[in-house]
């Protein structure tokens, strides 16, 4: 039985001018998993919004949304009612959001009382909240950290601890909001794999936005494309796929078997994770070339920045984070340090960018030790972080005050901000703030460009634009560090690649040899395509080998 | 036992506070504790008061939004008592209560002297800074659209709350360690504190007038994105 | 029996408030005695182990007020010695005495109150007066971690791009001034993810309950009224003037009656109330080593 329903939903901002959703209807049945596609500014959140009216946007909205529910008493069957009509209570009960920042969904101080939140404010009696508080931690396996305070959490326990506080009002209607887009991959995984499990379990009607479809497309039952505030395809999902396969624009997050399928404009059941890509690819390509030449660029050996046996500890009486830690990055590349969390990824860049004092070791860059770069010179035309939260940059009201503060100059910059001049740096995207935050590091002039995370949280448009904007840079002579978790940007954008393992770097090298080498922490195309080609990574390289070998069977 | 589930009981007890319970306070403390025990009075009313407030503040339907302000506001403050020596406290309060209304104000400045004490010493000292740093902030509500408007009014604010937190700090030391008023004790209590005072005017002036711009400018901002 | 700290929060606020209370107001040199003896061994009993670094800070205190007094009251009959001819008396000095005694036992209970009201507990008595600033408190004592972090994180990203410099003093302040109100518009900005997260599960749809897990049980009751009994005697006692001390002009008024020995006798039995635990989790220690001993 239908659970939502939508019929001819328009929707415009109380300040927009142009609708944010178009003559949208659909369907959702009980114990449907619908994954919903979409870039940013496509209206997936604002629809999402609309089925909760407690945090419904303002603005003016035409057509209706339904709530199916089961009939009370002696009728029985079904009924639908209207989602405005449903009161906060019922609302609140019935449908779950999540949303993406972990931290700050989160209201209390304690797991337990965060448990209880959503109950309290319904009025459940305290036996009763103890008990489903109690149950609800033991699903979740919770247990061993229900007396903790929230602040010890990491940032995955977190978005579970959002989910359990939403799960345990035991709603019908899960609606998700990138929930796993401030997550490392694994927790991201373990984020997905939880919600699938309730969808399973528990017949629970699950909507879902997301970044990392990878994750999601395997255990979605449904998918759901918006471009532009129009619904452009739902349905089954290897049938949206394929229907989507047209519009490469709309690919981008797709995993890496549905875009190589796209690419191809190959035909019939569309692979969609690594297993299937793999059986596509035996199945209907040859591998006589089994390998791309290997493009040899000039590359400079004078060394940017230099560790030798650094270690470092946070307190003296602690455990090293970092333990004889060597590694060299050469001037003009973009060297990439991948890792687990509190691998000491992070640390380094903190001692990179002298924010943080080596305890032994040597840390040099250009040259000269950090401590002989005087009086600020270090921060002067040399070496500049892009924090992994940007926003710990901004203090002002709008983008062009933000822009004063540093002695900014438009053609330091390989892209415009012009048009976001007068917005409130608030109100950008997450892409636009992270080139917001990018122009006032670059405003440092600096020849060294450090950067944690500079993909975190953002969607596959804005991953592409950095990148883009990382190898412009590179072309204009910056050397450039990043950390990150993210292996596929990492083998996109880098020259060379580390990996850290506890403290240490253990392995190192050029970008393709180092992921070859890997057998699991390294790209989906690179684990699809293992032993039948070599040393591919990307997409595209599949492509151009499957073109070389003579095109895909029809 | 303690939950009063009945509506009208809690009314009455509400009601009970003001005028019986402080009376009834007054009384216990003169003819109990000596006739001269006015620490253990102004103790007894200042906690009544800041319970008093409370009460109200209870029974009014504040928005979430309002609520989930007042509480950030909170934090920040007892973030601000951190600083050495000049703390932002007074004028994060102050700013509070001009952009927020008088009773945002005193719960900013009274739940941020409750907290900052788990972390600097909880004492019988905990309800007077309640309810002076309360005060200020609940002043500075009603007087908002003048502090709002020019700088010299701010600072003059910012000048004399600093002075009314020594002076009121100061009387509840005298009877706390005297049991009366003595003002000879007062008077060099308050000698003694001019450092400390001179610290508070200069700290709160300065806060308020550098962060009275920016952090009124977010709160205002804010206000129109929670749909205050 | 429950240890002391695991009493219902209700009944030991009161307990504390009542001992604290007692010493406050009573100016009989005994029972400040027993109070600071007590507060003492109560707050040492919660920091077994662990070194008291503040204890010379209180001494200190102790003694500053205690001469404090003295050298402003110069009424009393039994002068010891002029300073700038100004008479120093034997009871101003006392009086200081049994005033300091007053403040630094009270500072100790309160000290030994923060222990046992950790937040959680707090939070259940601060509940059962007004849900919602409760509810308040707990968000504060969220974000106040939550801010600390990201503050730090401000002021690492800041310096390094040398938005924050530390080469001067003005430097340190602005970089200061700054990184607040990054930190202010950053939560302020993200407090609207908590507005919604609160209304999405239903905050404000209707009348709150209040979780607790706290029960009351007979024990507690048994707790709340034998600190109740004690209080009052001691109340009654000093209402009937048995524990009347005068200072001025001459130190009077018998310490030892009968009924200011009964009050003495209930207060410390009160002071000593929070040991009970200890004593038997001391013998239960012994046990344990005699046991493993054995191993």
């Amino acid at each position: 039985m239908e659970i939502i329903k939508a019929e001819d939903l328009n929707f415009t901002y109380a300040l927009g001018k142009t609708p944010a959703l178009k003559n949208v209807s659909f369907s959702v049945s009980r114990g449907d998993l619908v994954a919903v596609c979409g870039a940013t500014g496509s209206g997936k959140s604002t629809l999402l919004r609309l089925l909760k009216k407690e945090i419904a946007p303002v603005g003016d909205q035409r057509g209706r949304i339904f709530f199916g529910y089961i009939k009370d008493g002696k009728e029985g069957g079904f009924g639908f009612k209207n989602v405005e009509d449903m009161s906060t209570r019922e609302s609140a009960e019935k449908i779950g959001f999540v949303m993406q920042d972990p931290e700050h969904q989160i209201v209390t101080d304690k797991v337990w009382h965060e448990l209880a939140f959503g109950l309290e404010n319904l009025g459940v009696k305290n036996d009763a909240i103890r008990r489903r508080v109690s149950e609800m931690a033991s699903y979740f396996g919770i247990e061993s950290w229900f007396e903790k305070n929230v602040n010890e959490l990491s940032g995955g326990q977190k978005q579970l601890l959002n989910l359990a506080a939403v799960m345990v009002m035991q709603p019908e209607v899960l609606l998700l909001d990138e929930p796993t887009a401030q997550l490392d991959p694994i927790a991201a995984a373990d984020f997905i794999a939880t919600v699938a499990k309730l969808n399973r379990e528990t017949a629970l009607t699950v909507i879902i936005t997301e970044h990392r479809l990878e994750n999601v497309i395997p255990v979605a039952t449904k998918l759901m494309a918006l471009e532009d505030g129009r619904l452009t395809a739902y349905g089954e999902v290897r049938k949206t796929v394929a229907a989507l396969a047209k519009d490469p624009k709309m690919l981008v997050g797709m995993p890496a078997a549905v875009r190589l399928f796209s690419r191809l404009s190959a035909k019939g059941e569309c692979p969609l994770d690594v297993c299937e890509g793999r059986r596509f690819i035996e199945d209907n390509c040859v591998n006589e070339i089994r390998s791309l030449p290997v493009k040899t660029e000039n590359r400079n050996h004078e060394t940017a920045l230099c560790f030798k046996n650094v270690g470092f500890r946070y307190d003296n009486r602690g455990a090293d984070v970092i333990r004889n830690m060597s590694f060299e990055v050469r001037e003009g590349e973009i060297f990439c340090l991948l890792g687990g969390n509190g691998s000491g990824k992070s640390t380094t860049l903190g001692l990179a960018s002298g924010v943080l004092k080596e305890n032994s070791g040597k840390i040099e860059i250009f040259g000269k030790k950090i401590k002989d770069h005087k009086g600020g010179a270090l921060y002067r035309e040399c070496v500049a972080m892009l924090p992994q939260d940007v926003r710990t940059l901004f203090i002002y009201d709008t983008v062009k005050e933000e822009l004063k503060e540093v002695e900014f100059s438009p053609e330091m910059l390989p892209f415009d901000l012009s048009p976001l001049e007068d917005r409130h740096p608030y109100d950008l995207s997450g892409g636009e703030q992270q080139l917001l935050g990018l122009a006032k590091v670059l405003s440092a002039k600096p020849k060294l460009l450090l950067m944690d995370e500079p993909t975190k949280g953002l969607d596959a448009y804005a991953k592409k634009e950095i990148a883009g904007v990382l190898r412009e840079l590179k072309k204009r002579g910056l050397t450039i560090l990043f950390v990150t978790h993210d292996v596929e940007f990492a083998a996109a954008v880098a020259d060379r690649c580390a990996l850290v393992f506890r403290g240490e770097v253990t392995s190192e090298g050029e970008t393709h040899e180092f992921f070859a080498a890997n057998n699991f922490y390294t790209t989906a195309v690179n684990r699809m395509t293992r032993g039948f080609y070599d040393g591919l990574l990307r997409v595209r390289e599949v492509e151009e080998i499957i073109r070389l070998n003579g095109g895909h069977k029809e | 036992m303690v939950v009063i589930k009945n509506n009208r009981i809690r009314n009455i007890i509400k009601i009970l506070i003001p005028f019986v319970l402080i009376p009834a306070a007054v009384v216990v403390g003169v003819f109990v504790f000596d006739d001269r025990s006015y620490a253990f009075i102004s103790l007894v009313v200042a906690l009544l008061s800041v319970l008093l407030f409370v009460a109200g503040f209870e029974k009014r339907r504040t928005g979430t939004g309002r609520m989930a302000i007042v509480t950030i506001m909170v934090a920040l403050t007892v973030t601000g008592r951190f600083v050495p020596y000049f703390k932002p406290v007074v004028a994060l309060t102050v700013i509070t209560g001009i952009y927020l209304g008088g009773e945002a104000g005193f719960l900013v400045g009274a739940m941020a002297a409750v907290i900052s004490n788990f972390y600097f010493g909880q004492g019988p000292w905990t309800p007077f800074q309640m309810l002076a740093w309360g005060m200020i902030g609940l002043v500075a509500g009603f007087m908002g659209e003048v502090l709002k408007k020019g700088r010299i009014p701010l600072a003059v604010y910012g000048f004399f709350s600093g002075l009314f937190f020594s002076f009121v700090m100061d009387v509840w030391t005298v009877l706390w360690y005297n049991k009366t008023m003595d003002w000879n004790l007062y008077v060099e209590a308050l000698v003694t504190a001019i450092p400390f005072t001179a610290i508070y005017v200069i700290s709160n002036v300065f806060y308020l007038m550098i962060l009275k711009k920016p952090i009124g400018g977010k709160l205002e901002r804010i206000c129109l994105k929670y749909r205050l | 029996m429950p240890a002391f700290s695991d009493y219902n929060p209700i009944v030991v606020f009161i307990y504390f408030l009542t001992v604290a209370g007692l010493a406050m107001f009573i100016m009989n040199p005994v029972i400040l005695g027993i109070s600071l003896f007590g507060a003492l061994i109560c707050f040492r009993s919660r920091t077994r182990g662990k070194k008291d670094r503040s204890s010379g800070l209180f001494i200190g205190l102790f003694l500053l007020l205690a001469l404090l007094n003295p050298l402003f009251h110069h009424n009393g009959a039994t002068v010891l010695f002029l300073i700038n001819d100004n008479p120093i008396t034997l009871e101003a000095l006392l009086y200081g005495f049994t005033s300091a005694t007053m403040v630094v036992s009270v500072i100790y209970w309160f000290r030994s109150f923060s222990l046992l009201m950790t937040g959680d507990r707090l939070l259940y008595v601060f509940g059962k007066v007004s849900p919602k600033f409760s509810l308040m408190l707990s968000m504060s004592l969220r974000y106040i971690p939550l801010f600390a972090t990201q503050a730090r994180k401000i002021k690492a990203s800041r310096k390094a791009l040398g938005l924050w410099k530390e080469d001067n003093l003005w430097d340190a302040v602005k970089g200061g001034i700054r990184g607040f109100i990054c930190l202010a518009g950053w939560s302020l900005e993200n407090g609207i993810i908590t507005v919604d997260s609160m209304e999405a599960r239903g905050y404000g749809s209707g009348k709150r309950s209040f979780y607790s897990r706290y029960s009351f049980s007979l024990w507690d009751l048994g707790m709340l009224i034998l600190i109740l009994a004690l209080t009052s005697v001691v109340i009654v006692s000093k209402a009937m003037g048995a524990l009347d001390f005068g200072f001025y002009p001459r130190i009077g008024g018998e310490l030892m009656t009968g009924a200011a020995a009964g009050a003495y006798a209930c207060y410390t039995v009160l002071v000593l109330l929070p040991l009970g635990q200890i004593i038997r989790e001391a013998g239960y220690g012994r046990e344990k080593e005699r046991k493993n001993g054995n191993h």
